[in-house]
């Protein structure tokens, strides 16, 4: 199959959203100790509501369950989902499949969330039901750019009634470019890595810079009122005293504000770019990056430490850490 | 051991719980859950290639919150619900340590609801799995 146009493919995803995948799926087993005690050895579990009759018996649920989060397994088709070709054709298989045909072969789970009314017991007979709520735009990821897709299944049980829901999103994406084969002998294995954008350098700040390549993050001190000021600047705001000096900062700060840059990806850099604004101890602000830290795990008020470092061979940048407490 | 709602405080951690899953135990995973995709299992699937080795289940690492969770809260109460992001990858053989702790306790028209941040955490202290979920005491 030809590639469509991006128009032309997205025009084709939106006739994706809001429909059933297919008629009704009824699980192939009733809810059965055996399957339940297989999951449990798999996962280690030892819990004895979901094997032992008599603990279970005392518990809350009166009697065996099956574990709240086994719920998927009683409707994944097995083996089968080791071979596409003998995957029963559905709305979503044929979503899939479209995306690969397009180049986007890559897929990886991104969400999952189950809400249970009410723990399944042994002889419960699921039946599901599920529809694909979302097809996103094109978003560039870590992985590559790709399209999430969002579905939703609702079981019920053998009365009909709705015991439980999943949403579930998964990204479908072309797989970013890899260094191709291994490099031969006595060459380098990457091109050389482009280097990022050089600051102005100028007569107000030309000096900021040189205590940078010196070891140094100094701060601008007005001589007239002893006001700190960051970025350099030939006047106080304060005082208007055109006199300053120079103190060094001690390295410590807090994250004030922070973005996490994504997309364009400027070369040169490594992303995610986690572009902070850091408040010092001595109390002025700089624009920085934060090193080594899961952008998940920034949180405004962080303890941050300045380290300069090179990033090239010709530049130096202040840049900050976590702190870690143990 | 066992807590009680009484006993539960907001900022309460949970009890570690430790996995570290073998090829075997996978393989065992996904006979066990019906989730066969070969990216858990088959070091010759194209993708298993590309990232040079199979990868765990987002299902067992979903699974193992669900455990952490259910070893916490006893025979007291239930899941309501379940939610996790599969934000980095986990391989077998590497140490997978789940963990959690307890953000919101609240009566809500005379449900005991207990709410929780819980994660998976690998080798290098990064939260791959990074979740909550919502239980009802009885």
């Amino acid at each position: 199959m030809n590639s469509l146009t991006k128009e032309e493919l997205e025009q084709r995803l939106a006739t994706f959203v809001g429909v059933d995948i297919g008629d009704e799926d009824l699980a192939r087993d009733p809810v059965n100790e055996t399957m339940i005690r297989h999951w449990c050895e798999a996962m280690g579990d030892n819990n004895p509501v979901y094997t032992d009759a008599e603990a279970a018996a005392a518990s809350v649920h009166g009697g065996i369950v099956s574990p709240p989060s086994m719920l998927q397994a009683w409707m994944l088709p097995g083996i089968e989902m080791a071979d596409p070709a003998r995957m029963r054709p559905t709305r979503q298989t044929e979503l899939h499949k479209l995306l690969s045909d397009n180049g986007y072969t890559g897929v990886v789970a991104t969400n999952c969330e189950q809400s249970y009314h009410r723990y399944l017991k042994p002889g419960d007979r699921l039946r599901s039901t599920t529809r694909i709520e979302a097809v996103s735009g094109e978003k560039a990821t870590a992985l590559g750019i790709g399209y999430f897709i969002n579905t939703r299944e609702t079981f019920r049980d053998q009365d009909g009634e709705e015991v439980a829901w999943q949403t579930f999103r998964v990204l479908k994406f072309k797989p970013a470019e890899r260094p191709a084969a291994a490099p031969s002998e006595g060459q380098s294995s990457a091109p050389a890595k482009p280097k990022r954008l050089r600051p102005p350098k100028g007569h107000d700040n030309g000096w900021w810079w040189e205590g940078i390549d010196a070891g140094k993050l100094l701060i601008q001190k007005c001589s007239g009122c002893g006001e700190l000021r960051h970025p350099p600047q030939p006047m106080c705001a304060y005082c208007r005293s055109i006199k300053w000096e120079s103190i060094e900062s001690g390295g410590k700060g807090l994250l004030y504000s922070y973005t996490v840059m994504q997309y364009p990806k400027f070369p040169g850099y490594d992303y995610p770019l986690i572009c902070a604004l850091v408040e010092l101890s001595e109390g002025t602000r700089l624009v920085s990056n934060v090193l080594d830290c899961d952008p998940g795990d920034l949180q405004i008020g962080m303890e941050l430490q300045l380290s300069i470092e090179a990033v090239d061979d010709e530049l130096m940048l202040p840049v900050f850490r976590p702190v870690k407490r143990k | 051991m066992a807590i009680t709602w009484e006993s539960v405080n907001e900022g309460d951690s949970l009890p570690e719980l430790h996995k570290k899953p073998s090829l075997t135990q996978l393989v065992k995973y996904a006979a066990g859950s019906g989730d066969f995709n070969p990216l858990h299992h088959d070091y010759d699937f194209p993708q298993s290639k590309q990232l040079k080795s199979i990868i765990v289940h987002g299902r067992f690492k979903y699974a193992s919150l669900g455990e952490l969770v259910s070893n916490w809260l006893g025979h007291k109460g239930r899941i309501r619900k379940i939610s996790c992001q599969y934000r980095g990858m986990d391989f077998p053989g590497q140490d997978i340590v789940c963990g959690g702790k307890v953000l919101r306790k609240s009566e809500e028209s005379g449900e005991k609801i207990v709410e929780l941040e819980l994660w998976t955490q690998n080798a290098e202290g990064k939260k791959t799995t990074p979740g909550k979920a919502v239980v009802v005491f009885e």
